[in-house]
Formats: C-alpha cells, structure tokens, sequence
C-alpha cells in the first residue's frame, strides 16, 4: 500500500517536474529561439547572470520575475471571481491530461510491478477529450469575463473553433482506437512494439486530421484567430497580466507538449524504438546489469526515447507555427467542417471496413 | 566614372549603381487558380515546412560549428560588442577639422552659422592676427542639428564635415548636446575618406 502510494507520487513528481519546471518555462526560450534561428536571426541572448548568458536561457528566468512581480491588474466592471477562475480552468486541464499518457512499459524491478503511467485508466483518450473539452471553458470565460470587446471575439471565436475542432479530432482517433482495440493508451503503446505496427503506417490520414485538429485546439498559429495578435490585440486573453497571463501563457506550451505526447503514444510507437523489442532491450542490458539494472536501464532508455519524440513533435508545432499564416476565420470553419470532418469520417468508415474483412 | 580629388591622391573612382548581372528579376508566377494538389494544401505545407527547417538546420550547424574564417552565417551585428563600418556616405555628428598642431582649419567666415536651417551653430569670431580671424567660440547645437549636411557644403576651407560619429547623440539634458569647439575639433586624418567622399560630390555639380 504505502509502496503503491511511493511509486505513484514519485512518478507524479516526475511528471510535474518534467512538464511545469522543465518543458514549461523551456519552450518559451526555445519559441523565440527557434523562431529566430528559423529566420536567420539571433535571438534572445542578452540577458546575463555574472556575464554568462547561457545562449539566452536566462530570458525565461527574467521572464518569470519580470511576470510574478507584476501588477495583476482586473478591469473596471469585470467580474472579478470569473476573471480570477479563467486561468484557473484553462490551465489545470492542460496539467492534467498528462496523467494517463504512459511514459514507459512495464518493468519488473525489486519484484514490483511497474507501470510508466500515473493514471492506467480504461477509457484512456477519452479523458484526453473531457479535459479539452474543459479548457474550452477557460477561454470562453476569460473573454467573456473581462468586459472587453477585445476578449469577448476573442471567446466567441475560441468557442466555435474549439468545439468544431473537437467532433473531428474525436472521430480522428476512433480509427486508431479500432485499429488496436483499445481505449487504454498503454494497451495502445504495447502493441506498437513492431516498428510496422506503429499508428502513422496504419492511420495516416487519422495522423493528419490529429494533428491539424490538435493545433486548432491549442489556438496556435494557422489556427489562432481567438488570439489573432493583430485584429484582437490578445484575443480572450488581452486584459490579463502578471501570474493570471503567464498561466494561459503556461497552459498553451503544456498543451503542446500533451499533442505531441499524445501523437507518439499513438501514432509514433510510443516509448518504443525502431525494430527493437522490450524483450531485447531487457537481454542486452541484462547482460551486464543484471535483471534489476537491466531493468532500470530500460526504464530510463524507453523515458529517454519517449521524450526524445515528443521533443521532435513540440519541434514540428514550433516550426509549423513560424512557417504558415493565419487563416481567416470562415476558412477556420470551413476547413473543419467541409473538409476534416468528412475526412475523418470517410477514414474511420474504410478502417472499420478493412478491421472487418480481415 | 572617377574624379581627381586633389591632395595629391591617385583618382579615387567608385561604381554608381548595382550590376546589370545581379538585377536579373525571378520569373513569378502570378496565378490565381490552384491546382488541385496546391488546394490539398498538405504538401504544400511541407514544402514550407522544408524551406523553414532548410534555414533551422544550417543556421544550426552554423552556430555550432562556426564556418572556418566568418564568425557565424547570420549577419547580425550584436551591436555594442561588434560595429559596423560606416560607409563616407554616412551624415554622422559634424565636426570640426584641426591642422596638425591641433588648432582648427575654421576662419570663422559665418557662412555654416548663415546656411543652418535649424540654427544649430552658433559663432564668436576674433582675430589671431590682423587679418587672421578664427571662431573664440564655436558651438553646434546637437539638439537643433538635423544632420543635412549644408554647413560641410557650404564651408570653404573644408573646416566641418560630417563624421561618423553616431553615439551620444542621445542625452538626457539638452545642456549635454551644446558641443564646443573644444569637444569637435577632430585630426585630419580622422574625417579623410568623408572629406574625399565630399569634393567628389560637390566636384561632380561644378561649383
């Protein structure tokens, strides 16, 4: 009992760590950075501690002192209870999606059991759906709640957009969910151990629409009319500061980093590596670890390869979204409804078809 | 084309104009209707997406591994540690131009004082000599100044030019930007290629 409750809470803790100390104030260096590098620039690189500048890693200290001591400022005639609550639902479906994306496999260590997820729940994606389902309202209620032409678009958009979004996101992982015939996201990685088994060759178009569909849902850029820097100066959320914006602000990059989790767990084979087995990573290691070390080493190598994936994905986010322009908002609607909801629809119909016949 | 610019110098010759060769124009296709794989949209974006990581990948190398010889491949200038070298064309900070035993070439005729158009100068002549005048007092506004370059036009004995000095041009006292004779006066040597730079120009308009 106690040792189920250590196990849970150190991989929380892992998690957490990973995700708000790490990933979070990170990618916000790693967006401008990028960004410049992409465009044949330099970048940030000027904030120093003693003269190191450590290619401009220190912004995002800067940033957040430069944030937390700011003023945190609410508008005349907002209402002050949802304008404080905003942030709030916004943020924490972001932390907590993470909880039943699975990290690892399962290890044999000291005779325990242990499984590299912290929530091993049978409906598995779906609660991925609930909780984007919630983040809408965290937008909505930002821009309506501000009291701000600004911010109340911006939620008008947010809603559409990200409700139409959810229907073919939804429709585009039911293929996947068909194709291994599980809703349980470890089941779904187990089974991607054979490199030919993994979702991108069996789902491609599924991997398209996902992916499309993931972006539009996190606001960013072809996607970000709720936000659209020059029509709505900051969409929903123009009349935040300090700690209440830097949660949105937090909110978008561990949204990202959740796409890009949940886009290797099921379409890019997960913890997995190309053409190698749990079972021979296990006799490799084992060879001169012994079965404990061994195991521990495979833990930490699958981890490894893990977010080596979802580091590429957060890559490719941050690339597409320094390469395309905004689209316009009826062709936003458009896209969804005339074009990716048909997709998913006609994919799901030809996969179930081919599960049946074969 | 190319002048003699007297100070018994070589000619000093400068191309006008970029080459014929390097003005060649891209064809662009101007065409509004897509075909049916632009509208799928997909590949395309993978064609940006390529061009964005093409720039991403060797910008990379190139901050990791510096090419030999060239510091890096992005040309940015991290301005206070690395400048730029200004080009004579440059209308910097005017200055006064000093003989070699430091006094200044000024005869303090007035005309730059005259021609200003902000009335940036002003001027305190005396005389060394009989005969012989020179400025007691020289003082050039550089909170009036607005960098036209008339008074370096205008000077007979090539006395103030335009340098290309841009820092401190910014203060928070007006009182900082008064600029003595004393704070102007630079070497010949200093304002060379702007006082070349300057009698090809005003050769070129037969004075």
């Amino acid at each position: 009992m106690l040792a189920d409750l250590i196990e849970s809470l150190a991989k929380i803790v892992f998690i957490f760590t990973v995700n708000v100390g790490v990933f979070a104030p990170i990618l916000g260096w790693v967006e401008r950075k990028q960004s410049a590098v992409m465009q044949d620039r330099i970048g940030a690189n000027r904030a120093d501690i003693l003269g190191f500048t450590a290619i401009g890693l220190f912004h995002s200290l800067a940033d957040a002192v430069k944030l937390l001591t700011k003023e945190d400022f609410v508008p005349a005639n907002a209402n002050k209870f949802f304008h404080t609550l905003a942030p709030f639902i916004a943020l924490v479906p972001a932390i907590s999606a993470f909880a039943i994306i699975p990290f690892g496999g399962r290890y044999e260590l000291f005779g325990r059991e242990i499984n590299l997820v912290i929530a091993d729940l049978d409906v598995g994606i779906l609660y991925v759906f609930a909780l984007a389902g919630l983040a809408t309202y965290g937008t909505v209620l930002a821009g309506w709640s501000s009291r701000s032409n600004w911010s109340l678009l911006g939620g008008l958009r947010a809603s559409a957009q990200m409700l139409s979004y959810e229907v073919a996101m939804g429709l585009s992982i039911i293929g996947i969910i068909i194709v291994y015939g599980s809703l349980r996201l470890t089941d779904i990685g187990a089974a991607q151990e054979n490199f030919f088994r993994w979702g991108i060759f069996l789902q491609p178009v599924g991997f398209i629409i996902y992916m499309t569909c993931a972006i539009a849902e996190n606001k960013r850029i072809p996607f970000d009319i709720p936000e659209a820097e020059s029509e709505l100066v900051a969409g929903y959320f123009t009349e935040y500061s300090g700690m209440k914006f830097v949660m949105f602000w937090m909110a978008e990059f561990l949204e990202m980093v959740t796409i890009s989790a949940i886009v290797t767990t099921l379409f890019f084979g997960a913890w997995h590596i190309p053409f190698v087995t749990d079972a021979m990573l296990l006799s490799w290691f084992s060879g001169f670890a012994g079965p404990n070390g061994a195991a521990a080493l495979a833990m930490a190598v699958n981890i490894a390869v893990f977010f080596a994936k979802v580091s590429f994905f957060i890559w490719l986010q941050m690339t597409i979204r320094w390469t395309l322009p905004r689209f316009r908002y009826d062709q936003v609607m458009r896209m969804c409804w005339k074009m990716l909801l048909p997709l998913s629809l006609i994919n799901l119909s030809i996969t179930g078809l081919v599960v049946l016949l074969l | 084309m190319s002048t003699t610019t007297g100070l018994g110098q070589s000619p000093y010759s400068v191309q006008v104009g970029v080459p014929a060769a390097v003005l060649k124009a891209k064809k662009v296709r101007r065409r509004l209707d897509l075909t049916l794989w632009e509208k799928l949209y997909v590949a395309e974006i993978v064609r940006g997406l390529v061009i964005t990581s093409k720039h991403f990948f060797i910008n990379m190398l190139g901050f990791i591994f510096p090419p030999a010889g060239k510091k890096r491949k992005v040309f940015t200038v991290y301005y206070p540690e690395e400048k730029l070298t200004l080009p004579s064309a440059y209308r910097g900070r005017p200055v006064l131009v000093a003989h070699a035993d430091g006094s200044e070439k000024c005869v303090a005729c007035g005309l730059c004082e005259k021609m200003c158009p902000a009335h940036a100068i002003s001027i305190v002549a005396a005389e060394k000599a009989p005969g012989e005048r020179y400025p007691a007092r020289y003082t050039l506004d550089l909170g009036r100044c607005v960098y036209c370059g008339y008074c370096e036009e205008v000077c007979p004995k090539e006395a103030i030019v335009m340098s290309d000095e841009y820092q401190g041009l910014a203060q928070g006292d007006r009182n900082l930007l008064r600029f003595q004779k004393e704070q102007l006066l630079r070497p010949e040597g200093k304002v060379k290629t702007r006082l070349y730079f300057v009698r090809r120009i005003y050769s070129k308009w037969n004075y």
